[in-house]
């Protein structure tokens, strides 16, 4: 039974998002991303998947801070792919999705300089994972050692899984089978994610029914990034 | 331990197999392994499928239900649970940390006993020989013991705490860490029941509220429940159709909450009390609005004369800004008033209290039903669970004092961290000094550990039996239960067992304690509950409780309103504008001291996805920061990244500056949780301690600081491009208004 | 016919060979001639076995001066493979980058070392092509420029790269796997014009040295006569052989111009492919390919100096190559301002935000310095002094000024890359580069090596093409018209 093509799409509501960092750690969990020490976050090594990006609005005392979540944008157009050397970087057609082949990845980093989100982290080291740490390691997902990049992949490896299992059990993907790491423990519900092809779904919905809110980030870069931005504020009713 | 198979033991056969090669494998890497399948794998054990068990989250006191996923005997991610009522499949980045701890590296291994304290000589011994010598301190000790604990403690060891202390004539188990105060656990419940008549904590139906004005309560970062609180805000902003919530946050320092909120004033620290007092005035004359005339009646209860000049120059808050925010409370529908820990701090901390709660009071809370406040209806189990009760400051000077007066022989710490959470002048040192004999549970030696005689590691929250009796809890009393998701590591026994095998030795205990072990007295706790929303019959309320993450009933009790509630008299409100300790000439700064998010009172700091990930606001990691405003910065002449000693009349520490601009202009905002000198090679070395700087009274938020620059520079390990955020673009909105 | 007044060379004149043509008897005529040949290498004419003394003398023996930089410049080369391989075993961390500046000294190295590679080929094929005889015993010395600093160049693509041990996964080879490299990617047009050009470089150097090495052959013996031997080719200096040189010559002459003008076009083309501010330029092609010529020409300058005083070779290296040489700068830096103008112009017109931001930090911000510096080294010194002929022909400041030109044009790379990279679209990843310890060991060692290799090279093989020199001194005559002794070529 062949699977449908999806398109993978994430929308992250601004006006939701608390800016608690709870994705933040949710993704180092569930993707075996190592943690940097203070040195090397002072040299602009920090990895974070998925970051919370905080901008300052106005002066004091009508100032107050804004959040953006910023993971890789998954983009339709991807920047980022035609410039690997190597195919280490590459678009999967059947879920528009940008894949990150660690294996074959041998560190230019040209990947992050056309990066326009700059969302994409280098390992500059091996990674440290305290032995008795290791125990906790996503057997799902690669652990990266030093020279190769890495960035969000939507959970590929719980879409591999949720799609094996539909398989498997002859049933097609519904709505909510997959969820990301940040998805699943977001709580104020802030980001949501599913297929856009599908008219059922929440993503769809909430595209619909929210345009006027909508929109994506550096857009006019001509990426077609995968994830739509809900406007916070008092934008919306 | 009983000879039937439980499921630890089911778990560790099992785990064995597979589990010991594979790590033995991981440990030393061999040419060849030995590969052994499971003999007889059990049912539910597929390697390469994951299995899900439930428990609770004990990273904070909310209690928020989790599940664990596990392949091939490991926990690999931790989830919310989404049957559970309280967070309803939810996680906040704390909870989410929780493996780090279940697997961190520091974790003692063995019990050990300290050669001198402080001296970190420790000496590993068997378990027999560690309970044995708690046995033998604790017959000589007679009623001369002690228990100190920390506020995450589960119901059930309290309770065995309870009962031992009782039996051998001690006094209670003193309840006591950093989130008791800085949240207002039992401030809050003082006024509850002066208020209402009822020691409850408040709840806040934030997901249909209308009008919110928050007097200083980080709702959305660490505060009584962050996770529940989110998913409000979730509803609050747009859960509705076409109803759109407003917030309002009135807070010297600009927390989460208040970088949401749809109106933010920085008012003057301490002054939050005097705001709500002066909303009272103005509804009680109604100067402005013209609210429902019952509200009128009620506030007059508590008012006084309008004063607006006097109130606008003592909190900053305008007369305009008064009168609008009078207007927009008085004319909702759902209004809520919530009161911030920090308003616990102040030296009249029931008044300024009393004037939030009186707010609601006005609007007609508690009346249950949405949009409200209402209080926490756990006591509906008080006749079948006990609770931990957290004690108040003075409570816990009472228990310094005796250990000064040597009248305490033994001293118990479990879960609380004191000689790193308590302010200098308490006396922690000399009173531990009066003490001959101090045993510590902590799996990790942590500061009070590195004090102790004796340590018997408890095991940590994920290989542990237990429950918890939500507090607060929302609509539902929930007792959320905790079982091993994994075998325990090293063979580390549970501090319940270890007092139970202890009480068989001592005759007045063993009557009250005849459980064998501690899921013999947890399953009998559990028995005796009624039929809930996801038990069945009594023959499958333990597995029930267990595979569902707890117990709660099918259907919320019917709300409590005025009309049910008996509200006493209230008292006559005055809130008086707080004193600050300290000379204002030689210490110009008021003190905002805030619980870290990711590293909350310090209990995260041994975790390094908690220390390594960014600060919402500041973006900063593993380093304590002193945040200033930019002018004040420009004043005083000190830049990012400036060390600078920050002295109290009570303490000094060091810290880099952070120039954060939504913040007054008066204020120096520093987050708790660094500054370890023990707990682990993540925690320690990191930062300053802020508690430091606090006396040894309740009122910790009306401290006075100065800055001095020590003319040392650093690099701060920050995220966020800070020159490029604050000049990037000026000409660019940001997208999102 | 009236044969009887037709002029004709005396007996005595006739049958000398050109070297030995004496002095015009008429003083005045005799004194132009004198003057003719201290000015023009081409006009002073000697025997070719006095030319190869010339050349051959400073190969044979040397100083200890020499030995000794020898070992300073191999301890050098060590230093840059110890960094490196302390480098690839402990991860490209120990270098400067971060978030987001993820290329910094190596790919600006890269691009230096490229670029300094163009002047030789334009020197030894472009002004052949042209006809600029001046050229001729400048032409081997520019084109060893090229091939050891493209040599060099290609080493950093292997230095920069994450997992170096995988490097061959960027070469197309059939495998089992079936996986090819991508040329999407601008990263292997790069290595596919660099090889591309270094054949072709190192086949045009190689075969104008075949002569020179037949010389050589004939004039040793023992294991050096073995050595050139071999590379001779059994060159016998045939008419029919010097035919086939010379077809060859003028072949890879006209080929390797296009294949020059590509390289660098193609390397610009790693940046201006890009999405990145600062990067994304349409100007780029032309406006590295002159850049490049630039801070070739520059290099060129200072390697003939250098090789000037310490080989001795005033014979050949005369005023008049150097101040064609810097003519030639003066037309490069000139053009180049046009260029620089044009990519720093449209970004700054267009006015967006992030261009905006990259332009303030350059002109006032903290990257000015470097920005200033720049255009003082690159624009207004050479068009303030190379408009001089005294300077031009003066060897310490033409030295000056193109040590300046190629701080300037390291600088301008510095610019494009780590300093463009820490500026983008979200202000939050801006960053900053800061060099460190194993950037600078690498990047002294590897100018180490190619200084190294560079004068073993010219102890081994003769640095001037003394074939040329013979070519031109037998082409280039004087010749009396009226009253005056006018410098005029023969026909090929």
């Amino acid at each position: 039974m062949a699977l449908p093509v999806h398109k993978w799409t994430m929308i992250i509501d601004l006006d939701r998002c608390t800016g608690c960092g709870a994705c933040v750690v949710a993704c180092h969990a569930e993707n075996n991303v190592p943690v940097q020490t203070e040195r090397e976050i002072t040299r602009l090594r920090a990895m974070h998947w998925i970051r919370i990006e905080r901008y300052w609005q106005g002066a004091y005392p009508d100032v107050q801070a804004r959040f953006l979540p910023v993971q890789c944008q998954q983009c339709g157009d991807a920047p980022c792919e035609s410039v690997c050397p190597v195919y280490a970087t590459n678009h999967s057609p059947t879920e528009n999705l940008n894949l990150q082949t660690y294996n074959r990845c041998v560190g230019t980093r040209y990947c992050q300089n056309n990066d326009p989100y700059k969302v994409r982290f280098f390992n500059f080291f091996d990674p440290d994972f305290e032995d008795s740490l290791t125990n906790q390691l996503n057997p799902d997902v690669t652990v990266r050692t030093a020279g190769i990049m890495e960035k969000c992949t939507f959970c590929v490896q719980r879409i591999r899984r949720a799609e094996e299992d539909a398989l498997s059990r002859g049933v097609s993907l519904k709505d909510g089978d997959v969820i990301p790491a940040c998805v699943q423990t977001c709580p104020p519900g802030a980001l949501v994610f599913g297929n856009l092809n599908d008219p059922n779904s929440q993503v769809a919905a909430a595209l619909r029914e929210q345009e006027q809110r909508s929109f994506r980030l550096l857009e006019s870069l001509g990426t077609d990034p995968a994830i739509y931005y809900l406007k916070g504020g008092s934008s919306h009713a | 331990m009983t000879p039937k198979i439980t499921r630890r033991n089911f778990l560790r056969f099992a785990t064995l197999g597979a589990g010991a090669t594979i790590l033995a494998g991981c440990a030393n890497p061999r040419r060849w392994v030995t590969l052994e399948p499971y003999v007889r794998p059990p049912e539910e054990q597929l390697a390469g499928v994951a299995t899900w068990y439930a428990s609770t989250c004990r990273m904070c006191p909310a209690g928020c239900g989790i599940i664990v996923r596990i392949m091939n005997g490991r926990a690999l991610k931790i989830e919310g649970n989404p049957e559970h009522p309280l967070n309803q499949g939810k996680l906040c980045a704390r909870g989410q940390a929780g493996l780090q701890l279940l697997y961190n590296p520091d974790r003692l291994n063995a019990p050990v006993v300290q050669s001198g304290r402080g001296s970190h000589q420790f000496r590993a011994i068997a378990w027999e020989e560690g309970i044995n010598t708690l046995f033998d301190k604790l017959q000589g000790a007679g009623d001369q013991v002690a228990v100190l604990g920390g506020s995450s403690m589960s119901g059930h060891l309290y309770d065995i705490l309870g009962r031992l202390t009782s039996a051998i004539g001690a006094s209670a188990p003193v309840i006591y860490d950093p989130l008791v105060s800085m949240n207002g656990y039992v401030a809050l419940k003082d006024v509850d029941m002066a208020l209402f008549g009822k020691a409850a904590l408040p709840t806040y139906d934030l997901g249909n509220a209308d009008i919110v004005i928050s007097f200083g309560a980080d709702l959305l970062g660490p505060g009584l429940s962050q996770v529940r609180y989110g998913i409000e805000y979730g509803k609050f902003r747009s859960g509705r159709l076409g109803q759109r919530g407003y917030l309002v946050q009135l807070e010297p320092h600009q927390s989460l909450t208040g970088a949401k909120a749809d109106l933010w004033l920085p008012v003057q620290p301490g002054m939050e009390g005097l705001v709500a007092q002066a909303i009272i005035d103005l509804i009680a004359s109604h100067s402005f609005a013209s609210p429902d005339p019952l509200r009128v009646e009620r506030a007059k209860l508590f008012a006084g004369p309008v004063d607006l000049n006097k109130t606008a120059a003592a909190t900053g808050i305008s007369p305009t800004e008064l009168l609008h925010l009078e207007q927009i409370f008085a004319e909702a529908e759902r209004p809520l008033a919530i009161p911030g820990g920090g308003l616990s701090g102040l030296p009249d901390a029931n008044a300024s209290l009393t004037a939030v709660q009186a707010l609601n009071f006005i609007v007609g809370m508690p009346a249950g039903g949405p949009g409200g406040m209402s209080l926490s209806p756990e006591d509906q189990l008080s006749k079948l669970v006990v609770k931990p009760q957290p004690s108040s400051f003075s409570d816990l000077l009472v228990l310094l004092g005796k250990m000064k007066a040597g009248a305490v022989k033994v001293l118990l710490v479990l879960g609380s961290n004191p000689v790193y959470e308590l302010p200098l002048q308490a006396g922690l040192a000399e009173a531990l000094a009066k003490v001959p004999y101090v045993v510590s549970f902590a799996p990790i030696v942590d500061e009070t550990a590195a004090q102790a005689d004796l340590i018997l590691p408890d095991r940590t929250y994920l290989e542990s039996w237990g429950y918890d009796v939500l507090s607060p809890a929302f609509d539902l009393p929930v007792v959320s239960s905790q079982q091993p998701v994994v075998t325990p590591r090293f063979d580390a026994r549970s501090a319940a067992d270890v007092l139970l095998t202890v009480a068989k030795g001592i005759p007045a205990a063993a009557k009250v304690l005849s459980w064998t072990d501690e899921v013999a007295f947890l399953k009998e706790v559990i028995a005796q509950f009624p039929q809930g929303a996801v038990t069945g019959d009594n023959g499958v309320i333990w597995e029930r409780y267990l595979q569902h993450g707890g117990w709660w009933p099918a259907a919320a009790a019917a709300p409590q309103g005025p009309a049910t509630m008996q509200a006493l008299p209230p008292p006559p409100l005055q809130v008086a504008a707080p004193q600050f300790l300290g000379d204002a000439g030689q210490y110009p700064f008021f003190l905002h001291l805030y619980v870290s998010s990711l590293l909350s009172d310090g209990r995260g700091a041994n975790l390094p996805w908690l220390q390594a990930s960014p600060d919402p606001l500041t973006t900063v990691s593993w380093q304590t920061l002193v945040e200033i405003n930019p002018a004040t910065a420009q004043k005083i002449g000190v830049e990012d990244g400036e060390v600078v000693k920050v002295s109290s009349p009570y303490g000094e520490i060091e810290g880099y500056i952070y120039t954060y601009p939504a913040m007054r202009p008066d204020t120096v905002a520093i987050a708790t949780g660094q500054g370890h000198i023990d707990y682990g090679r993540y925690a320690s070395q990191h930062g300053s301690n802020p508690l430091l700087l606090v006396g040894a009274q309740p009122a910790w938020a009306s401290v006075r600081v100065n800055v001095t620059s020590t003319g040392r520079k650093v690099k701060l390990s920050i995220f966020e491009w800070k020159p490029g955020v604050e000049e990037g673009f000026p000409n660019q909105a940001f997208p999102g208004g | 016919m009236p044969e009887e007044n037709i002029s004709r060379p005396s007996p005595t004149e006739r049958g000398l060979p050109y070297w030995e043509q004496p002095l015009p008897e008429d003083k005045e005529l005799a004194k132009q001639e004198t003057e003719a040949r201290k000015d023009n290498l081409l006009l002073d004419v000697r025997a070719p076995a006095d030319v190869n003394r010339y050349m051959m003398d400073p190969m044979r023996r040397q100083s200890r001066r020499f030995w000794v930089l020898c070992v300073i410049l191999a301890g050098g080369v060590l230093m840059w493979w110890g960094t490196w391989l302390y480098q690839a075993i402990n991860g490209i961390g120990v270098e400067g980058i971060g978030r987001p500046v993820m290329w910094a000294v190596y790919i600006v190295n890269f691009v230096y070392l490229i670029g300094i590679g163009h002047a030789g080929t334009f020197i030894s094929a472009a002004l052949r092509v042209l006809k600029f005889e001046w050229r001729r015993p400048i032409s081997r010395a520019a084109e060893t420029v090229t091939l050891f600093a493209l040599s060099m160049a290609a080493v950093y693509p292997l230095i920069h790269l994450g997992r170096v041990w995988k490097f061959y996964w960027l070469l197309p080879y059939p495998n089992q796997r079936q996986l090819w490299p991508s040329y999407h990617s601008p990263l292997l047009w790069d290595p596919t014009a660099i090889l591309t050009y270094f054949s072709c470089s190192i086949l045009f150097a190689y075969i104008s040295l075949i002569p020179d090495i037949a010389m050589m052959r004939d004039h040793t013996t023992g294991r050096w006569q073995a050595f050139y031997r071999i590379f001779a080719l059994g060159w016998r200096g045939t008419e029919k052989e010097w035919a086939h040189h010379e077809t060859t010559q003028n072949v890879f002459s006209y080929g390797i111009i296009p294949v020059m003008f590509s390289v660098h076009t193609i390397v610009s083309w790693d940046f201006s492919m890009a999405l990145q501010a600062g990067w994304h330029s349409t100007i780029f092609g032309p406006y590295f390919v002159v850049g490049a010529l630039f801070s070739g020409t520059g290099a060129v300058i200072i390697a003939l100096i250098v090789l000037r005083q310490t080989m001795n070779l005033k014979f050949f290296l005369r005023p008049e190559h150097f101040n064609g040489m810097a003519m030639f700068m003066l037309v490069l830096s000139l053009t180049w301002d046009y260029f620089y103008f044009n990519d720093y112009m449209a970004p700054w017109f267009a006015g967006a935000p992030v261009d905006r931001t990259l332009n303030i930090l350059l002109q006032s911000g903290a990257y000015a310095p470097f920005w200033y510096t720049m255009l003082i080294c690159n624009a207004l010194i050479p068009a303030l002094t190379l408009w001089s002929k005294k300077i031009r022909t003066n060897l310490t400041a033409l030295f000056i000024v193109a040590v300046l030109v190629q701080v300037g044009m390291y600088l301008e790379r510095i610019i494009i890359v780590p300093f463009s990279l820490a500026r983008n679209e979200l202000p939050f990843s801006w960053g900053v580069y800061t060099l460190q310890a194993p950037e600078t060991m690498i990047t002294i060692g590897t100018f180490c090596f190619l200084i190294l290799a560079y004068i073993i090279f010219t102890r081994i093989f003769p640095i001037i093409p003394l074939w040329e020199v013979y070519e031109g001194q037998a082409l280039h005559g004087l010749r009396k018209v009226g009253h005056y002794l006018l410098h005029l070529k023969s026909a090929e």
